[in-house]
């Protein structure tokens, strides 16, 4: 053994005894992350994702389709009110002599289509996964389409009184008079 | 580094985990402090160190040795650390100029030791094989089975390291 290496053994064994005599604390926690990275890491988790969102698009579609075919979200009550509905025209317009239940029926279709339609445009503005633009439109009117062209067309609601074409006024050229300011005393 | 008979351990077992952890830290963190900057930094490796191994504990084979495993671990650790020294060399700074007035702490007898500070300067591989083998008493060949290289690669760092000892200590 060379002087180098004994006098280096000598200086680590004198720094580093030191050292090793001192109390051994305690060991650092370690932190539990491979279970919560399991949870939500890894293809797995994508895959789950992608198949709730699926799954609630299909219940939205669902939904917005039966409204779209019966005009009621719920099609049971819808086509209750339309027979009895029909059934109601049809005695009136026995018992006042004219042709046709569409006069009678058309009103309530219509109303009642509006409603269904507001209903699911709500229903299209809560889905937040963008197919919300496809969703309000539906065919709330289409169940008295066919006869609401006899009619006249229903009044629109966001406006009650009919434009009005008041002409701006016009400056004319030189309409003032000049005015001479004295100064005041 | 033959393991005695009270120093099995049954690998992903955490009480024996932690009985490795009392009976090797002290040799560890030996290891580590001609390897890093300064002492606290060794400590810090030093639990480092021990986070790696019981992520791979419950890998370990018990056929190996299980400290040679330990300080494969801790010389990474320190290799790693010297990597990002340059990044911490500002914050060094503002801690030197507050520290108290040094005592007869052994951490600070460690780090004001030449020889010591003249190891940190060695690439961490030929400080390590120092280490090893002038502190721990390991052979050329225990060594290298610790660090997984050939024997005579640990020959062959020992020779540089002790060069470039001499050099920077004028022996």
């Amino acid at each position: 053994m060379s002087d180098l290496e004994r006098e280096l053994e000598q200086e680590l064994h004198r720094v580093l005894d030191a050292m090793a005599a001192r109390p051994i604390p305690p060991r650092r926690a370690i932190p539990a992350r491979v279970g919560f990275r399991a949870l939500l890491g890894g293809t797995g988790t994508a895959l789950a994702v992608k198949v709730l969102t699926g799954v609630a698009v299909a219940a939205a579609a669902v939904t917005v389709a039966g409204a779209a075919t019966t005009g009621s979200l719920n099609p049971a009550v819808w086509g209750q009110a339309v027979s009895e509905q029909v059934i109601k025209c049809k005695q009136e317009v026995a018992n006042s002599g004219q042709h046709g239940i569409g006069d009678c029926v058309s009103p309530f279709a219509s109303q009642h289509g509006a409603t269904v339609s507001s209903a699911t445009r709500q229903h299209g503005n809560d889905n937040t996964n963008g197919n919300g633009s496809s969703n309000g439109s539906g065919n709330a009117n289409s169940h008295s389409k066919d006869k609401i062209k006899e009619h006249t067309p229903p009044p629109k609601t966001s406006s009650t009184f009919p434009p009005t074409f008041d002409r701006e006024p016009v400056d004319q050229v030189n309409p003032h008079r000049l005015v001479t300011i004295s100064p005041q005393p | 580094m033959k393991q005695a008979e009270s120093e099995r351990y049954e690998p992903g077992s955490d009480a024996d985990f932690e009985r490795l952890y009392r009976n090797t830290y002290r040799r560890i963190v030996g290891t580590l402090i001609p390897l890093v900057r300064d002492v606290s930094t060794a400590e810090d490796c030093a639990q480092e160190t021990y986070e790696r191994a019981y992520r791979g504990w419950a890998k370990w084979r018990p056929d190996a040795p299980v400290e040679a495993w330990l300080h494969r671990i801790a010389i990474n650790v320190a290799i790693s650390d010297r990597r990002y020294q340059r990044l911490r060399q500002a914050g060094e700074v503002i801690r030197r100029l507050g520290r108290p007035t040094p005592g007869t702490d052994p951490a600070v007898v460690a780090e004001r030791s030449v020889v010591v500070q003249a190891m940190k300067k060695l690439p961490p591989k030929q400080a390590a094989a120092l280490v090893l083998r002038h502190y721990h008493g390991y052979t050329n060949r225990e060594i290298a089975a610790a660090l997984d290289v050939p024997e005579q690669t640990v020959a062959s760092r020992l020779a540089a390291a002790r060069r470039h000892l001499q050099a920077v200590l004028g022996k």
